[in-house]
Formats: C-alpha cells, structure tokens, sequence
C-alpha cells in the first residue's frame, strides 16, 4: 500500500514534469477535495496520419493495492468500439496483462501511448467484443466508416 | 512460586525479572496466538493483552488447542485469555475482541507496551502493525506459517529489516480474457463460475453498476444501445428467477449462446480446441437416471461427476439458491439494499452450484473436471494449516523475544522453519539491515500536535514544513486516501485540516520533490490538542527546526535520500525508469532492474544487448508483438494463498 501510494506520487510527478502531446491524466478528486490516486481520469488522442486522428478518447485507469507489482485496470468510459476492447469497456492488452506483458516498471505515460498504438492497430488473435471484431475481420470498409464516425463523435478539442 | 523458582533458574535472575516486568501484546489469538499465548503465560511474562476480532468455528478446534467445543461463535480473545489465565493466574492478562485497526489502538497505545507479537493470518494486518509499531517505535516479533512451513522474524525500527522491507507475493489473479473467453485449466473454469456466474445471478452485477451510463446523444447510440443489450441479457434472465424455465434459461445462456458466440470468433481457436456449446433441452431428457439418485450425488464429493451428474446438481442448486435469494427479498426492507448472495466454502448451496457450473464449462472446453471436494479446496484458497508447524514456530517467537528483552538486537535471528527444504529442518540467519528504500521503514517520524478547530493546510504547508521543517517549492502532502497538496494542488490550502479528513492518530506522509537533495519521506502521525496551543495551532512534537549556522533558513531535521541507494539500483525508489520514445512510436525501457543488476528473469530470456537494442526485443512494444493481448481483472477473482490464523 505505502509502495503503491508513492509510486503514483511519482507517477504523478513524472507526468506533470513531462508528457506527451494531446493526452490528460489526473486523479480524480473526492468531495472533501483530496485527490483519489488510485483512479485517474486519462484522455488519448487518436495518433497522426491514422483513421482515429482527431479523437478523443475517456479512459479510467484503476490502480490496485498491489500495484506496480500488478497493473492498473484500464477501461474506456463510454466503452469503444474497438477489437480489443470489452463491452464494458476494459482494454486487453498484453502490457496490462500480469502474466504477459506487464512489468513494474511500465509508467503510465508508457501505457496510454500504448493503447494509443492498439486504437489503429488491433490485435486479431485476442478479441474482446464480437461486434468490432467480426465487422473489422468481414467488413473492414465499414468498419472504417464506423471509427471514422466515432471519431467525429469524441473530437479533441 | 515454585513455578517461578524453575524459570528463574532456566532465565537467571535478571531476564527473569525482565520478563516479569514486560507488557506484552498479541495480536490474533488464532493458529500460532493460541500456541504462543500457552507460551508467554508460563514463561511469566507480567502483562499481557490479547487482540482478535475473530470468533471461534468448529474448524480451528483441531489445531487451537485453547478452545473447546463449547466455545464456538465466542471471542477469541475472550475465551484464550481465560483458558490461559488458568495457567498463571498471577499474571496480568486483558482481552479485546476487536479490530487492531480500530481507532483506539493509536500510536500512543502502543508505545505502551515492551514489545509486540504479531500472530496474523493476513498481509493488510500485518503490514498495519509493522507500522503502528515502527511509528511507536516498538519492537515486533512477526511470525507466520503455511502448511510444514513457517518463519519468525524480529523487527526494530532502524535496526532491522522491518515487514515491509522486502516486497511480498500477491495473491494471484487472472486475466480475463482467460476467464472468459479461453480457459485452459480447472481452475480458471472455477474462478468463472465463483466470481462471474455466481455474482451476475445472485450478486451485484458489474454491468449494472452506474459507470456504464453510456450517454447516447450522437450517432453512436445503436452501437451502445447494442452493448448494453448484450449486457441486460443475463440481467433479463435474472428477472427469470423462480419461474419454470429459468433454469433452462441461464443455462442455454451461458452453456450454449455464450459458447457459440465465442466460438464465432474463429482466430481465437486456430491454436486452442474450439468449445462445444452443450444444449439444455437436448441434453436434459437424459438425466433423468442421474436425476434419481440426486440426494447420492450430493453425498458423494469426492468422485468427479458425469455431465449428467453435474446438470442434475446445477439445476438443483440454482433451485436451492433461487429460492433462498426470493425468500431474502421477500422478507427485507424496501429502502434496505438488495439483498445477495454471495460465494462461501462452507455453504453448500453456493459451493455445489460453483462446482457444478464450473465443471460444465470445464467439459465445454475439454478441460478435466474436479471433485466437489477439490473445488471446495480450491475456490475456497484452502491451505492446510498444521498444529506443529504452529507450535515450533510459537516456540521460537519466545527464544527471540529473549534478546528483544536484553536490548541485544545484533544476535536476533530470522529462524526459517521448513521440513522439505534438503538441508535442514530448521534454518536460521542473522538478522537483515533495514532497506533503505523500504517504503515503510526508511522514512522519518514524527508526531504533531494540532489544534483541530483552527488548523489549515496552509498552517501546515507553510507555517509547519516550510518554515520550521525548512522544506522547499515541491512537496507533497498525502493523507492516507491521497494528496492534499502539492505545487499544482493548492486548492484546499485555505481548508481546515478536518475538513479534510484529517482527525487525531490520522497520518500524513510528506514527499520530497526536491530535484537536487530530496529529503526522505515524512510519516506525520497527528494528534489532537487537548489544550489551547497559545501561539502556533501546528507543534511538532518529537523534532523541530533549529536555526541553522548561517541563520539563513533553519537546518532540515529530516535527513536526506541516501543517493547511492538511488543510483545503485537501476529502479530507484519507485521503480520508475527513464522512458524514451521512440521515433517509430515504439515505446522502450532504458533497462530493467534485472538488466542493471547482470541477471535474466525467468522468461524474459532475451538477449543482452545494448541499452537501446533492449527496446524493442523486451516485450513491452505495443506496435512489435502483440502475442495475445490480455488484461488482468479485479484481484479478488484470483485463487489466495493464505496462512493460517
């Protein structure tokens, strides 16, 4: 717990001093006024040149007791439309995954350009949502049209 | 008297009365607390109190010898402390059923007493005591065992290495594309039916929780309209409950729909044996021989049912259930919450409905299937716990107390007790140094003192840590929930520190962001002022800034980071590294602390290469490799290694 909390300290810190352009990470605040560490309210933008340039996109990331030891949780609020993404909203990918990819030395700044990267490049051989995976594998055009419609609905302002 | 002449010539004179004088606490009166209790009493120690919240089931009597069959449903801090008191009445002995997290056992309490004993059965405990004993500065003698194992250790604030010194396994947890979607072992079947099934039937359902109000204002309102259908069928189902064709229902669900859906999902299955969806109302008209000899199957745990078998108890299970949950709803308060029902080993009805879904999924996936009684072992995270490992290790906790007594805190050992080890039955080893970067033990302490009705944050950061303490721009201020403060945060400076949650025996932890010299972190424990605090409404209690020789700004009586540890270690304090991304968008580590320390964990058998060549072999490129991309769930859905109480 006390590693966990200054770990986020750190976290923070790191992220105040230096991050990368067009994302938002911050704790969310608790009605007293403090500052909930363990979730934070995150923004990706959709990468250059790509179909999801010009979006925006909500995600929650929920970090655990355990963390760094374990990863945060991170979930897309609403939920995307994405291969990869559950219908609740929960991302899966292998740097999030304790048995995969994770380490305890992955910062945020890492994770989020990490699901940036999974935006335009999806992984067939893990889906999470039936819907996005069968039209991107049998449709892609109108899989295309999908996304770019979802990106004219989350545009970064 | 004749009992205290026979110790006085095993002690000698002086440790005897050492231990006549000490006052002693132990906390959990379980396992180990019940041995180690039986122990202290006779060797005399003078006082001692007792803390446990537990009562006692008919399931510890094997191995916690003070309690009796009489006794079950009764405080066990209670009831060990009369059963031993028997022993020695002449001793001091005081119970509390009670949380050692409660309130009322503050710093203060505990600095009232010799030294501490810890005999837990769980981390979040432990690592509690380990702290409230470092902030009193109280030695602790932590002990714990598993199964043939056990192990005792002696903690003394800058002496010894303290609980958290070294980091401590994580109770395992799975991701959930496994869970859901590509089990591959009972157990991950056994987690689905537990954590999953059970809770979205007859618990709170995830998907019913209020973060997934999907606005729908713009265009993409069918997509999510679709979603959410297909997060309201099982709910719609559970509407179902009671009627008569719920069962079928649920199960063509979850057997069958579910199962076809995911087997849709071709890519999925080229490298793993697809599923094969079992249908109810097909299946269902061949059980009636298994259905015959129901109340057998039940009785019958430790053989592994047939899929006949295991459909008859699902079925009579959920009726079970069912009717449970409708009978709780029907007799609870309209404004009470929902009631549910959620997993517990020793109630039949959840566990036979867990192990009879988990073993139809285990069939859908052509994994092998479990006896009732394996399920119990392994749903439940039973451990068995060992009355002799208990004991020797009860055993040891008085040896060392001995030279806790004495003061002689450089011949304490870390006795190790495990029976399959080659070497030896018991091992021992020197004491460890405290971690310097321990985030529990190698931070400064101190008390202050507070006037609650008029201390502000401001008060604090500038008044207290700025001017008397000597801090500089960047620090942090965190409560136990999170920051207050620090150099973007300032909005609650104007706030009084009660309303922000701050209250006596509260601890603040203060983080030195000081780029160049950063002082270790501060651990405030707050008390509350009883009388009027004439000038200042913050006083430090245990330290206070004194004017430096230049009479500049007042010397910093917090010591500083020891840098060596910082760079020695490739991690840091923190663990955090030196990101570079790069130009292709690829993101890389500059090295791991593996690397930094010159060995390979286990898989990561990559090749040595250059700080930069390591980026894009090491796994965490998202664009290089993606292998299956998968995601952990919630902690609690893993199997838990626990220790005995």
């Amino acid at each position: 717990m006390a590693l966990c909390m200054n770990r986020l300290n750190e976290e923070r810190k790191q992220w105040r001093r230096d991050h990368p352009f067009g994302f938002y990470a911050k704790p969310q605040r608790n009605a007293q006024g403090v500052l909930d560490l363990k979730t934070w309210e995150c923004g990706i933008p959709g990468k250059e040149k790509t179909l999801w340039e010009g979006g925006l996109f909500k995600l929650s990331v929920i970090f655990p007791d355990e963390y760094p030891t374990k990863p945060p949780k991170c979930k897309f609020v609403p939920p995307l439309f994405h291969p990869n993404v559950y219908p609740s909203g929960t991302v899966c990918l292998s740097i999030l995954n304790e048995e995969e990819g994770w380490k305890p030395a992955i910062t945020i700044k890492q994770i989020l350009l990490g699901v940036q990267d999974l935006l335009d490049d999806p992984n067939p051989d893990s889906p999470a949502q039936a819907d996005a995976y069968n039209l991107y594998r049998k449709d892609r055009a109108a899989y295309e049209s999908k996304i770019k419609r979802i990106v004219r609905d989350n545009p970064a302002p | 008297m004749l009992r205290d002449r026979f110790n006085q010539q095993s002690l000698g004179v002086p440790l005897n009365t050492m231990v006549k004088e000490a006052r002693i606490l132990m906390v959990g009166a379980g396992g180990i607390g019940c041995e180690l209790l039986k122990n202290l009493v006779l060797t005399g120690f003078g006082e001692i109190h007792i803390v446990d919240l537990d009562t006692i089931d008919l399931s510890n009597l094997n191995r916690q010898f003070l309690f009796r069959q009489e006794h079950i449903k009764k405080s066990k801090a209670l009831v060990a402390k009369d059963a031993a008191h028997k022993f020695n009445p002449r001793l001091k002995l005081e119970a509390h059923h009670a949380n050692i997290k409660d309130p009322q056992f503050n710093v203060n309490w505990f600095r009232g007493f010799t030294m501490v004993f810890n005999a837990l059965d769980n981390l979040d405990a432990r690592r509690h005591v380990n702290k409230m004993c470092l902030a009193a500065d109280v030695p602790l003698i932590e002990s714990g065992t598993t199964g043939f194992n056990g192990q005792v250790q002696v903690i003394k604030k800058g002496q010894t290495a303290c609980y958290d010194c070294t980091a401590k396994e994580t109770p395992k947890s799975f991701p959930v594309c496994t869970i859901r979607s590509t089990p591959s072992q009972p157990i991950h079947c056994i987690v689905w039916a537990k954590s999953y099934l059970l809770s979205e039937i007859f618990g709170t359902s995830e998907d019913e929780s209020p973060e997934l109000d999907h606005s729908e204002d713009s265009e993409n309102a069918q997509e999510i309209e679709k979603l959410r259908q297909e997060a309201q069928a099982l709910k719609l189902i559970r509407e179902a409950m009671g009627t008569e064709s719920f069962p079928q229902l649920l199960f063509d669900k979850v057997f069958k729909d579910d199962v076809e859906r995911l087997k849709s999902m071709q890519e999925m299955w080229k490298t793993r044996k697809p599923p094969r969806p079992i249908d109810y109302s097909s299946t269902v008209q061949e059980v009636a021989d298994a259905e015959t000899r129901k109340s057998e199957i039940l009785r019958d745990d430790q053989r592994v049912w047939n899929l006949h078998e295991n459909i008859v108890v699902f079925r009579d299970s959920l009726k079970r259930l069912s009717r449970r949950l409708q009978s709780m709803k029907s007799t609870s308060d309209l404004d009470a919450a929902e009631p549910i029902i959620t997993f517990d080993k020793d109630d039949e009805d959840t566990l036979d409905f867990v192990a009879a879904s988990a073993n139809l999924r285990s069939i859908i996936f052509g994994i092998e299937t479990k006896s009732r009684f394996d399920i119990k072992q392994m749903a439940g995270n039973i451990i068995p716990a060992i009355a002799t490992t208990n004991a020797i290790v009860a055993g040891l906790c008085v040896l060392q107390s001995f030279k806790v007594l004495r003061g002689d805190f450089s011949s304490t050992k870390e006795v190790f007790l495990s029976p399959f080890a080659p070497e030896r039955l018991l091992s021992s080893d020197r004491y460890r140094e405290p971690n310097p970067d321990c985030p529990a033990c190698s931070v400064a302490q101190t008390r202050v003192l507070v006037d609650m009705s008029r201390a502000t944050l401001n008060d604090l950061v500038e008044d207290f840590l700025r001017l008397e303490l000597g801090y500089g721009d960047e620090f942090v201020v965190n409560t136990e929930t999170g920051p207050i403060y620090d150099v973007e945060e300032t909005e609650n400076l104007s706030k009084k520190l009660k309303d922000l949650g701050i209250k006596g025996d509260s601890f603040l932890t203060i983080i030195d962001d000081d780029d160049e010299n950063p002082r270790v972190n501060l651990i405030l424990n707050v008390q509350e002022a009883t009388t009027d605090l004439e000038d200042r409404p913050i006083k430090g209690l245990d330290i206070s800034g004194s004017p430096s020789a230049d009479g500049d700004r007042p010397a910093s009586p917090i010591p500083r980071k020891r840098k060596s540890a910082v760079e020695s270690n490739g991690q840091g304090v923190t663990g955090i590294e030196e990101v570079h991304p790069m130009a292709n968008g690829i993101v890389g580590i500059k090295r791991t602390a593996e690397e930094a320390l010159g060995h390979e964990s286990g898989e990561a058998k990559r090749p040595k290469t250059t700080v930069n060549g390591a980026n894009s072999a090491n796994g965490t490129s998202v664009n290089g490799e993606h292998g299956s991309a998968l995601i952990i769930d919630d902690s609690t859905d893993g199997a838990i290694v626990i220790d005995d109480d």
